[in-house]
């Protein structure tokens, strides 16, 4: 979530990939970095160990959603 | 009847119980006789009725010593049955509790608890950070059982408490194990209670160690890969469990690695036998280490950290992630430090009523 904040302080279009388990201390972050409506995108935890096909179908589930928080149409 | 102490106010009542060396150092609730008796209500026994006695000097352990305990250490009415079952788990003496106050090693009491107590009277934190600080029924748990033996069992440091060192867990060290994310039965029920029973589980510990492992769905040495990392940490060769090759660890196992593991066929006892047979290191390393502590014998074979799979707890806790915790032991006292369980009996309280001054 910081890294996405300081990628949308230096003007870079980002949106911030946050785990399921995380999304809570994502929005903590945010707000605790003057930065609560920063774009971010949930998926499902976890990550580490779940393997290529799994991270393969968590990434097109969220694909267009990024697409979308990046144009500015999700939060 | 225990006995009163007098003081002007609540401010001095504190400094007085600092003073007298009944506090773990931090600042109790003051266990003014109302708290009590409502606590001792929430206990469902008869305040004067005794438990046994607590070494190392033998205090008599009544029901209402150990409501003024729980008072101070923070906990709520709700919390009263889960610390009396665990005060007579530590009193069973199979527990060693004497000896476990008096050693020169770092060991505490780590209170495990299973059940529908874990919410009825909690809720007791499983998951995210259960061993850390914001969690009032674990920590208010765990420290009324500390206060309990400093206060009846008269374990002071440095003169009836020999810990060299000890370590942070002293002071509390309690969470439930997250059933519903584990894929096994509950560790209450695979030590022989019902389903529906509520049960804690107590064992002499060192503070826990953490384990970080990191799965792979696409690799098949991945369960392999954990029970090593596992084992190797439970077998530690500073551990007096590497030395004795006694007394009982605790495998603390988050969602992910409680996945990997029964993904691949384990059960809990599966884990437990597979650790076992793992948590070893070779005899001539450990006589090379400590030479006075390890007979002669053939120098390659395996000396083991655990005389049975038994004496290894598997138990679901934690966030999900990269980490698990192994909780070593010490491995000593005549009953070489088993985990001893207590049922929680939850629904023997009476009606506890409303304190004018609350807890």
């Amino acid at each position: 979530m910081r890294d996405g904040v300081n990628l949308a302080r230096r003007g870079v279009p980002a949106v911030a990939l946050v785990s399921s388990e995380f999304w809570a201390q994502g929005d903590f972050i945010a707000r605790s970095v003057g930065m609560p409506d920063v774009p971010r995108v949930c998926f499902e935890h976890p990550v580490a160990g779940a393997g290529v096909e799994t991270m393969r179908r968590v990434a097109l589930a969220i694909r267009d959603e990024i697409v979308s928080a990046l144009r500015g149409k999700a939060s | 009847m225990s006995a009163r102490l007098e003081a002007a106010d609540e401010s001095a009542a504190l400094e007085l119980l600092h003073e007298l060396g009944c506090t773990d150092g931090l600042p109790v609730v003051v266990p003014t006789p109302d708290r009590v008796g409502r606590m001792a209500l929430a206990m469902g026994l008869d305040g004067e009725l005794s438990l046994g006695s607590m070494g190392p000097n033998l205090g008599d352990c009544t029901v209402e010593k150990v409501a003024a305990c729980a008072v101070m250490a923070g906990c709520l009415p709700d919390h009263a049955p889960v610390v009396l079952a665990a005060v007579r788990a530590v009193l069973e003496p199979a527990f060693d509790c004497t000896e476990m106050q008096a050693t020169t090693h770092a060991i505490t009491p780590f209170v495990i608890v299973n059940g529908p107590a874990r919410e009825a009277c909690g809720p007791i934190a499983s998951g995210f950070g259960a061993l850390g600080p914001g969690f009032r029924a674990n920590a208010s748990i765990g420290r009324a059982l500390r206060l309990a033996m400093i206060n009846i069992g008269g374990g002071r440091p440095g003169v009836s408490d020999m810990a060299l060192l000890g370590h942070p867990g002293k002071f509390t060290m309690c969470l439930a194990e997250d059933e519903e994310a584990s894929p096994w039965e509950p560790l209450h029920v695979a030590r022989g209670f019902a389903p529906e029973d509520s049960a804690v589980t107590v064992v002499g510990t060192e503070g826990p160690h953490s384990v970080i492992f990191v799965g792979d769905a696409d690799d098949p040495t991945a369960p392999d890969r954990l029970l090593d990392t596992l084992a190797g940490t439970l077998a530690n060769v500073g551990s007096n469990n590497a030395h004795f090759g006694r007394g009982s660890g605790v495998v603390l196992l988050n969602p992910d690695h409680t996945h990997v593991l029964a993904a691949a066929g384990y059960d809990r006892a599966g884990v437990a036998r597979a650790l076992w047979d793992r948590a070893a290191n070779p005899r001539a390393r450990m006589r090379a280490l400590n030479p006075s502590m390890i007979p002669d014998g053939d120098p390659d074979t395996p000396w083991r950290a655990f005389r049975s799979p038994d004496d290894i707890l598997v138990v679901a806790a934690g966030g999900s992630g990269l980490y698990s915790m192994v909780v070593p032991s010490w491995g000593a006292g005549p009953h070489a430090n088993p985990a001893v369980s207590m049922r929680i009996d939850h629904d023997q309280a009476c009606a506890v009523p409303f304190g004018p001054r609350g807890g």
